[in-house]
């Protein structure tokens, strides 16, 4: 049984995602949409494994904009719901949670902003607890995993009270951490599924006319949760003392941790936020009103800080506050980093407390290990591909945009496809862009995933323009960077069902373009293809390419469930010369280069058997080494 | 506060560190010990760096900062030599004899990194968990679970905090029928092998 599942009383090991996922669950929502993305994915993807046993409609919508829409819409006809994303997925949804903020909810609705600050697996650290602000929002912050658990079913009750969307922002440090949690409550039995829609026009369509009498009722809200709201939103731990810590979110547990080992917390203060948007203004007042000085201690922006400045100047305290000239202002904070700000705040304890035995030195240094494709993933077969057939087709200095995905790292050597990584389908939209203002031909790499979320707006924009970029779209029938979830090129939902399979090329076909799908896997053939739609593109013609092979590691994972054997290459080092052409174009990690003989070696561990390397090897040095299934390829 | 038991956890990308870490989760539960289990990886399913922060004892900040490992488990050797950093003069550091150098690029030999990190650390095992675990179970997947018999055998302080028994019962409820009993094989094996290390 999954552990999300186990009974009240029970203590489970639960990832943060997981507990918000369980929260969710004790807090009654009967539907749960989102986009993955790390750090959210699993928030959704728990409630889709135990969907069946909770009776709970879960989905992988297309996008964030459209996750957000499937849950708002439930959570205006009566049904509590959620909808999760990473931070730069809110920007997806950025219009409909402006407007949720207007129209508000019937039943309880939460939007999960899972953030990243440290730039973990993103394109920016973005502090989402902005949103509040902009939407007037209010963002609820948990402390740590166990927290998380907690603070989502707080989410729904305030959400419930003030008929408003709320906001929980978890970071990675949150959403990746697992902590043993008592489980308070069972999940309920029943709940309310079934909404009904209630047709109050002045609510739901948001004309100027109802708009203006909308944002005066959320004014009021508003204020109403800036003055109401204390505990379990902010609590204030050894009041009464001249020297106060204000620490929001995770930064609080650091903050702890550093009073404790320092023997400092029964002579200081601290408020332990939760909820920084809007600041509770009544628990901060009492605070400012006998403090001498204060740290806030939050991590990213200063939006706590600025909150308590503000109120300090409105009633008039003395208080000295002081916050990001002693907190970073990026990357994550740590034990240490507060370590560091609560000692030059106190301008007491040394700096250095851990004494670590510092880097080794080798010569050479440990090489960085930057995440890389796996062995057998066929983008690195698609990669070398196109670069062979475009060189063959006489294209040079060839543009390739780029997108989000495990494709992305495509921009390492040897490949370099991808020159380019903004947001969700921005290869096409860059790519159409730069081929009206370049000479050289613009290559837009996607995935079927993004392709989907966000490139097909992009591929109609293309032709619609007359833009002369060739989208090409890397399809492994499924989003593999965030670990597999099904999506409209599947074939079946969040939930396993089967269900209609929308290919990429008929999009392309319908938008116009003339699509050429290959299979990477045959590396001869397809370079064949693409070298005949060259010539086509060089005519004028419209054309976009689809190279479709699964995820090598869900390849492996099936072909061990079913006990069909994978090829398994080999270099046989008599016909090796060293060349390095294998390691050199294919660069992948099963290659390792024997440091005596030059001559590299196949880790059979690692080999999935997709053959790439020895269709490179000019002396045919690399053959397969064992007897695989006969079917094997149909598993790709 | 008592100062937590700071564990680091570090590999490459899908030698099952983060299976690793859930087992000892499991295990601290079953322990009647508080624990948080902090997953540090980077963009892709495979083949990067992977630290998990593994902090036992009362306490919710995640990240353990350098200096303050108390042990550390790296199942790769230029990965032990990246952690280092975590490391103070009584760390305990148990490392797995392979090398799995990143595609393309330079790298120390082991020798260099093992050498380097011996002369540093005072109590370094390096231990060949592949070998036992393509013993018992015929593949390197459980190399994971012999390092960490071999870690509690070597480390007293680890071992006041979670019992092999507890781990046993962990791998029981984690892994079905056959494979926990492999696994409680390895452990087994890799725990006297830590034993006969210690010279006890
Ligand atoms: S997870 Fe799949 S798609 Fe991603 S790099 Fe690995 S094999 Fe390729
Ligand atoms: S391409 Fe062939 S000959 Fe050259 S190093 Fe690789 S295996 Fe050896």
């Amino acid at each position: 049984m999954h552990p999300v599942l186990a009974r009240k009383g029970e203590t489970v090991l639960l990832m943060g995602n997981e507990a918000i996922a369980r929260g969710a669950l004790e807090a009654g929502i009967c539907l749960a949409a989102a986009y993955p993305g790390t750090p959210s994915t699993e928030i959704v993807e728990t409630l889709a494994e135990v969907a069946q046993y909770t009776k709970t409609y879960v989905e992988w919508s297309v996008n964030e904009k459209v996750a957000f829409e499937t849950a708002y819409a439930a959570a205006i006809s009566g049904v509590r719901s959620l909808t999760a994303m990473k931070h730069v997925g809110l920007n997806v949804a950025a219009d409909i949670l402006m407007s949720s903020a207007y129209a508000g909810v019937k039943a309880g609705f939460v939007i999960i902003s899972a953030d990243d600050p440290g730039h973990h697996s993103s394109q920016n650290e973005q502090d989402n607890r902005w949103y509040g602000f902009i939407s007037h929002i209010p963002v609820i912050e948990p402390s740590s995993a166990r927290e998380a658990y907690f603070y989502v079913k707080e989410a729904f009750k305030l959400s419930e009270r003030y008929g408003h969307p709320v906001i929980l922002r978890s970071t990675t440090r949150i959403s990746h951490t697992r902590q043993p949690i008592l489980l308070e409550e069972d999940i309920p039995i029943e709940k309310a599924c079934k909404g009904s829609f209630e047709r109050v026009i002045e609510r739901w369509v948001l004309v100027p006319g109802h708009a203006r009498k909308l944002k005066s009722k959320l004014m009021e809200i508003w204020r109403k949760i800036q003055m109401e709201t204390s505990e379990p939103f902010v609590k204030i731990i050894n009041p009464g003392m001249k020297t106060v810590v204000i620490a929001s979110g995770i930064a609080y547990s650091h903050v702890s941790e550093v009073l404790n080992l320092t023997g400092l917390d029964d002579k200081i203060t601290v408020v332990k936020v939760n909820m920084p948007v809007p600041l509770p203004r009544k628990p901060i007042e009492e605070v400012l009103s006998t403090a001498e000085k204060v740290l806030v201690v939050e991590e990213l922006d200063p939006i706590v800080e600025d909150q308590v400045k503000r109120i300090s100047l409105e009633i008039g305290s003395t208080s000295k506050i002081f916050g990001k000239e002693y907190v970073p202002l990026n990357d994550e904070l740590s034990v240490q980093a507060v370590y560091d700000a609560i000692c030059k705040f106190l301008g007491s304890c040394s700096p250095q407390r851990w004494e670590s035995i510092g880097d080794i030195k080798t010569d050479p240094p440990i090489p960085p290990r930057p995440p890389v494709l796996c062995p057998g993933c066929p983008h690195r077969s698609s990669y070398y591909i196109l670069k062979t057939s475009l060189n063959r087709a006489g294209f040079r200095n060839v543009i390739y945009t780029g997108d989000i995905g495990c494709y992305t790292l495509g921009y390492q050597k040897p490949f370099e496809t991808q020159m380019t990584s903004f947001e969700m389908g921005g290869a096409i939209g860059i790519g159409h862009g730069l081929s009206k203002v370049v000479d050289e031909l613009v290559i837009a790499i996607v995935g079927d995933s993004t392709f989907y979320h966000a490139g097909i707006p992009g591929v109609v924009n293309l032709v619609f323009n007359k833009g002369r970029a060739i989208p090409v779209v890397l399809d492994n029938s499924v989003t593999a960077m965030t670990g597999h979830q099904p999506h409209p090129g599947s074939g079946y939902t969040a939930t396993g069902e089967a269900t209609a399979k929308i290919l990429p090329e008929d999009v392309l076909k319908a938008v116009g373009f003339e699509t050429y799908v290959i299979n990477p896997l045959r590396v001869k053939e397809s370079v064949a293809t693409l070298q005949k739609a060259l010539e086509e593109f060089k005519k004028g013609k419209n054309i976009a390419i689809v190279s479709r092979a699964r995820c090598a590691l869900e390849v492996m994972r099936d072909a061990r469930r079913s006990r069909v054997v994978l090829p398994v290459y080999r270099v046989d080092p008599e016909k090796c010369t060293a060349c390095q052409a294998c390691v050199n174009l294919a660069a992948c990690p099963a290659l390792v280069v024997d440091p005596n003989t030059r001559k590299p070696v196949i880790v059979e561990d690692l080999c999935a058997g997709c053959g790439l390397c020895a269709s490179i090897c000019p002396y045919k040095a690399i053959q397969v080494s064992n007897t695989p299934s006969s079917e094997w390829e149909k598993l790709w | 506060m008592k100062e937590r038991f700071n564990l680091i956890l570090s590999g490459v990308g899908g030698q099952g560190l983060i299976t690793l870490g859930r087992l000892i989760g499991r295990a601290c539960i079953l322990a009647g010990r508080n624990v948080t289990i902090a997953e540090v990886h980077g963009m892709s399913q495979r083949g990067g760096s992977v630290v998990v922060h593994v902090r036992i004892g009362e306490g919710e900040s995640p990240i353990i900062p350098s200096g303050a490992a108390h042990h550390i488990i790296a199942m790769e050797i230029l990965e032990a030599g990246r952690t280092a950093r975590y490391a103070n003069k009584d760390t305990v550091m148990v490392v797995n004899d392979l090398i799995l150098p990143p595609p393309l690029v330079k790298y120390p030999s082991r020798e260099v990194v093992v050498e380097s990190l011996r002369s540093k650390i005072g109590k370094f095992y390096l231990y060949n968990a592949e070998e036992v675990s393509k013993e018992i179970t015929g593949s390197p997947i459980s190399s994971n679970i012999a390092l960490l018999g071999f870690s509690l055998s070597v480390n007293p302080l680890f071992e006041e905090l979670i019992k092999k028994a507890d781990i046993e019962r962990a791998i029981e409820d984690m892994f079905k029928g056959k494979s926990a009993e492999l696994n409680k094989e390895i452990l087994h094996r890799s725990y006297e092998a830590g034993r006969s290390r210690l010279g006890g």
